[in-house]
């Protein structure tokens, strides 16, 4: 059944059909819908799920952490400042390989208060080894939730559904909604080999010598190296089920292009309008999708951007005192294989609309820089 | 217990840092430097009844609907829930823990709704057989002796009831109107009563009349005289004697009786207790205007509020601050009545403030009947000389109903003065246990120390505030008009719902909160009551706190 649904709601609909068992949150624009949602389903029967109310988002994932340790197929939304409350616990839910799912909407992060998009509060999370997931439309937010537990739960490994707020969060769009008679096909109910049993005691998260920590930290890293493969397969079944498939990245008009623009997110699908509107006036243009940021497709990046002759990434996010973050990601998958340019511009933050005349900027701009090393390119500042 | 696990490589590790062994050799419980443990109070409000009732239990019994352990938890205390649950002056609710919350538990709706499932289920009482060979006499039928009676006939001993009236009931029966206690309510209780063990009734038999204590000290092993008050004080003014001036309690036993009495067209009534009340509604049914005259106010009325709002509401006039002065007749009929205006003056031993006459302020009221009702005294005929006395009351020791005799007993009104119904029922019960400790020789039990809990003691985040459910009256316009029954009573829906509101304060009702919350799964649920394993339980006393109900203690260890 299709229906018009806001970006929120998308990933309730997803987490229903997912069939998630506990669902623990905490309020935060622009995330809350998300689970105001799953909690009228909780309360009205369309999920049978453990709603757990909680004081904060260290708690909510704090109680996720628990269910997912008992066995229970668990799920979180949360945004910019909730996600940066819950740091400690998603070092947690990685170091006991937890496969708990969180949907996070892009917000600034503050000070100055904002509650418009940007991508920082997911990228100051990159490093903690949850996987991350990119989405740029509702249809592939829904669809990625049930993908993301399979995922989760065949690497016991978190992972992280990040979305725009507002730009997709309160966006109304036709959405093919997931059952979850069709979806249990594809995801079928979590059995976990080991759980907490309170009939059969151990210790959970216990003391590593240095004998052992290393090797725990070696199989958390070979994981996301097997989760490059694992979301590509997975996201074929699904495509073979559902007849809708996203990728790894997603490469448009590409083939021949001399310039590619990379972007993320909704950025993505402004992006592909102003490429057909240059490649109309003859230019030879292309844009790439990142769908995955973690693990990053260093592989598969390397082969789109090594054909072009200059790569532009679009960063609606800052490493400061360094670059973008796509920008630097994109730097290292062609290191040393490639003398391509790889140029960044920062764009959009705090929310500011990146409207296809931006990024048409950022195109034209890009084509006529001789510097190959012009690293950071501020777009829009008012100087 | 601990055995050193070599890996070769890290494919033979688990992916997460986790024990490979169970840790139950781990025993925690080492850790723990205070202990929980369940450690059930006394409910304000069982303290709060004369006669014990184990309320918390009976309520608790209903909410898991096991309507025959609530009865049979009553009957332990008191033999006649479904009158009690009617006439009740239900001071266990004045001590009940949610009146500091929002209102108290409806217990007496919930004690009759209990009564009346034993009416319906007979079978519930358990019928006791002759055991022992000591006889007693149990003189008067009210709620005294018939109380006294049901607890020594359950212990065996055969047990006989002399009654002066020639039906079984005494207060219950000829004092309280039908509207608030039907007969067949009445009946019903009694005969559930006289059926429970080996009682012998015999009727129209009054002590001093066709029997002496002599005769009965003779015959039984044991006595208990439980035989109210019975006669009206007189008013003591000026042409009492006559037509017209009629005793309450009279005009009461012949309502109740059944006889349709006619008491003219304006009735007054001198007093303010619950007789005044009772007489004043009656009256009003048989078709009179009537008016309650009491020397005081109505802050300083005896009668249980509840009475009283009731008697206005259907009509009753009450007129304060007036004492009746003189009677004044015509060719030996009353045509009025003489009062004295009074104000209030100093308190008096009792706490109320003294009425006191206003020097020559004084009115007339045309009165067809008045009826008096300013108390009772009882009617000591045969035991004059053998009883000590006092205040024409007998005079009892101790808590038990021992009197100047060692073979009789006595409880009730005709020890208290007037008093409650519950409170008779608590002395027939005491009288009965302690003949028991007589007859067998047995010592006197120690009394344990009631350790109580008040709302300070609950966690009251558990509750949530609701309405107390009152209970199903008949129309309004059908309660004066004739003599039945005001309050129909709670259905199961209803019971169901008040039950739910109490707090169980106290006592564990197996809610489940110590063992959700115990962090250390070291709280294990049985059937009916949960255990705590000290092997493993770490003291964080989060069971102690989480307990709605402080149904848990703590205690040091070491100590």
């Amino acid at each position: 059944m299709k229906k018009v649904i806001m970006g929120n709601h998308a990933v309730s609909y997803g987490v229903r059909a997912s069939e998630a068992k506990v669902i623990s949150a905490y309020p935060i624009t622009p995330q809350t819908h998300v689970v105001e949602l799953l909690s009228e389903m909780c309360a009205n029967g369309e999920i049978d799920a453990k709603f757990i109310k909680v004081e904060s988002e260290h708690s909510a994932m704090a109680a996720c952490v628990g269910a997912a340790a008992a066995g229970s197929r668990t799920f979180t939304a949360t945004s910019s400042q909730g996600l940066l409350l819950m740091h400690e616990m998603l070092h947690w839910a990685v170091g006991a390989r937890l496969p708990i799912v969180l949907a996070n909407i892009n917000r600034a992060v503050g000070p100055p208060w904002s509650i418009w998009t940007d991508q920082n509060d997911s990228l100051s999370q990159r490093d903690v080894g949850w996987l991350q997931i990119y989405c740029e439309s509702n249809q592939e937010t829904q669809d990625t939730i049930p993908q993301a537990f399979k995922v989760a739960e065949e690497l016991q490994m978190p992972v992280m559904i990040v979305m725009d707020a507002f730009f997709l969060s309160h966006t109304f769009e036709i959405v093919d909604i997931l059952e979850a008679q069709e979806v249990r096909k594809f995801l079928p109910p979590y059995h976990p080999d080991i759980k907490i049993d309170i009939n059969d005691p151990h210790s959970f998260g216990n003391l590593a010598s240095p004998e052992h920590y290393m090797e725990l930290r070696y199989m958390i890293q070979e994981a996301m190296e097997k989760a490059v493969g694992l979301i590509k397969k997975v996201d074929g079944e699904f495509q073979k089920q559902f007849g809708r498939g996203y990728g790894l990245i997603h490469p448009y008009r590409c083939a021949d292009a001399e310039i590619i623009l990379v972007t993320s997110g909704t950025v993505a699908s402004t992006a592909r309008a102003v490429i057909d509107e240059m490649r109309d006036e003859g230019v030879k243009i292309g844009a790439l999708k990142v769908r995955v940021f973690r693990p990053f497709p260093f592989e598969e990046i390397f082969e789109v951007l090594s054909r072009a002759k200059k790569v532009a990434v679009i960063d609606r996010n800052i490493s400061f005192g360094g670059h973008g973050i796509f920008f630097q990601e994109i730097k290292s998958a062609l290191y040393g294989r490639t003398d391509v340019p790889i140029l960044g511009y920062i764009a959009g933050l705090g929310g500011r609309d990146i409207t296809p005349g931006v990024i048409r900027q950022i195109a034209e701009q890009a084509i006529t820089d001789k510097n190959p090393h012009r690293y950071i390119n501020w777009i829009g500042v008012k100087t | 217990m601990v055995e050193k696990v070599e890996f070769k490589n890290y494919r033979e590790m688990p992916i997460r840092a986790m024990t490979i062994s169970s840790m139950l050799w781990n025993l925690t419980g080492s850790w723990r430097n205070v202990r929980p443990y369940y450690d059930f109070k006394t409910s304000p409000c069982r303290l709060g009844c004369p006669t014990g009732e184990n309320i918390q239990r009976y309520i608790y019994l209903i909410t898991e609907k096991k309507y025959d352990e609530a009865w049979k938890t009553i009957i332990e205390d008191n033999p006649m829930p479904a009158i009690t649950g009617r006439v009740c002056y239900h001071p266990c609710m004045s001590e009940c823990t949610r009146k500091d919350y929002d209102e108290a538990v409806n217990i007496n709706a919930l004690e009759r709704f209990i009564g009346d499932q034993g009416f319906q289920n007979p079978q519930w009482m358990e019928k006791a057989k002759r055991s022992k060979k000591e006889k007693i006499a149990v003189i008067g039928s009210g709620p005294a002796g018939l109380t006294c009676a049901f607890y020594l006939a359950r212990r065996g001993y055969p047990v006989t009831i002399f009654e002066k009236e020639k039906a079984l009931g005494g207060v219950l029966r000829w004092g309280i109107p039908e509207y608030r206690l039907p007969n067949q309510v009445l009946d019903k209780a009694i005969a559930s009563i006289l059926e429970s063990g080996p009682i012998e009734v015999k009727t129209s038999i009054k002590l001093g009349k066709g029997i002496s204590l002599s005769q009965l000290e003779d015959e039984f092993q044991a006595i208990f005289l439980g035989i109210g008050l019975s006669q009206s004080r007189e008013l003591g003014v000026k042409n009492e004697a006559g037509k017209g001036v009629v005793p309450g309690l009279e005009f009461l036993h012949r309502i109740n009786s059944g006889e349709k009495v006619d008491a003219g067209k304006k009735v007054v009534v001198i007093g303010g207790g619950n007789t005044a009340m009772d007489v004043a509604r009656c009256a009003l049914r048989s078709g009179s205007e009537v008016t309650v005259v009491y020397r005081r106010t109505i802050n300083e009325m005896p009668a249980i509020s509840e009475e009283i709002e009731e008697a206005e509401k259907e009509g009753v006039k009450l007129h304060f601050l007036a004492s009746p002065l003189e009677i004044i007749r015509t060719k030996n009929t009353l045509s009025g009545v003489v009062f004295q205006q009074m104000k209030l003056g100093d308190p008096d031993e009792s706490g109320r403030r003294r009425p006191v006459p206003i020097e020559g302020e004084t009115f007339t009221m045309k009165v067809d009947t008045l009826f008096t009702a300013i108390g009772e005294t009882a009617d000591l005929e045969g035991l004059e000389e053998k009883l000590e006395q006092k205040w024409n009351l007998i005079l009892t020791f101790g808590e038990n109903g021992n009197t100047s005799r060692e073979k009789v007993f006595a409880g009730g009104d005709v020890v208290k003065g007037a008093a409650s119904v519950v409170e008779a029922i608590a002395a027939g019960k005491k009288a009965a246990a302690k003949i028991d400790r007589l007859l067998a020789n047995e010592p006197e039990p120690e009394i344990e120390d009631p350790h109580t809990v008040g709302i300070e003691d609950m966690n009251t985040d558990y509750f949530t505030e609701s309405k107390r459910n009152r209970v199903p009256r008949i129309p309004q316009a059908e309660v004066t008009g004739s003599f039945r029954e005001i309050k129909t009573g709670f259905d199961d829906v209803l019971a169901h719902s008040e039950a739910d509101r109490c707090f169980s304060c106290g006592v564990c009702n197996y809610c489940d909160n110590c063992w959700v919350y115990c962090p250390d799964v070291a709280i294990k649920r049985l059937r009916d009551e949960y255990e705590i394993d000290y092997d493993y339980c770490k003291g964080c006393l989060v069971c102690v706190h989480e307990c709605p109900r402080n149904a848990l203690s703590t205690r040091e260890e070491g100590k």
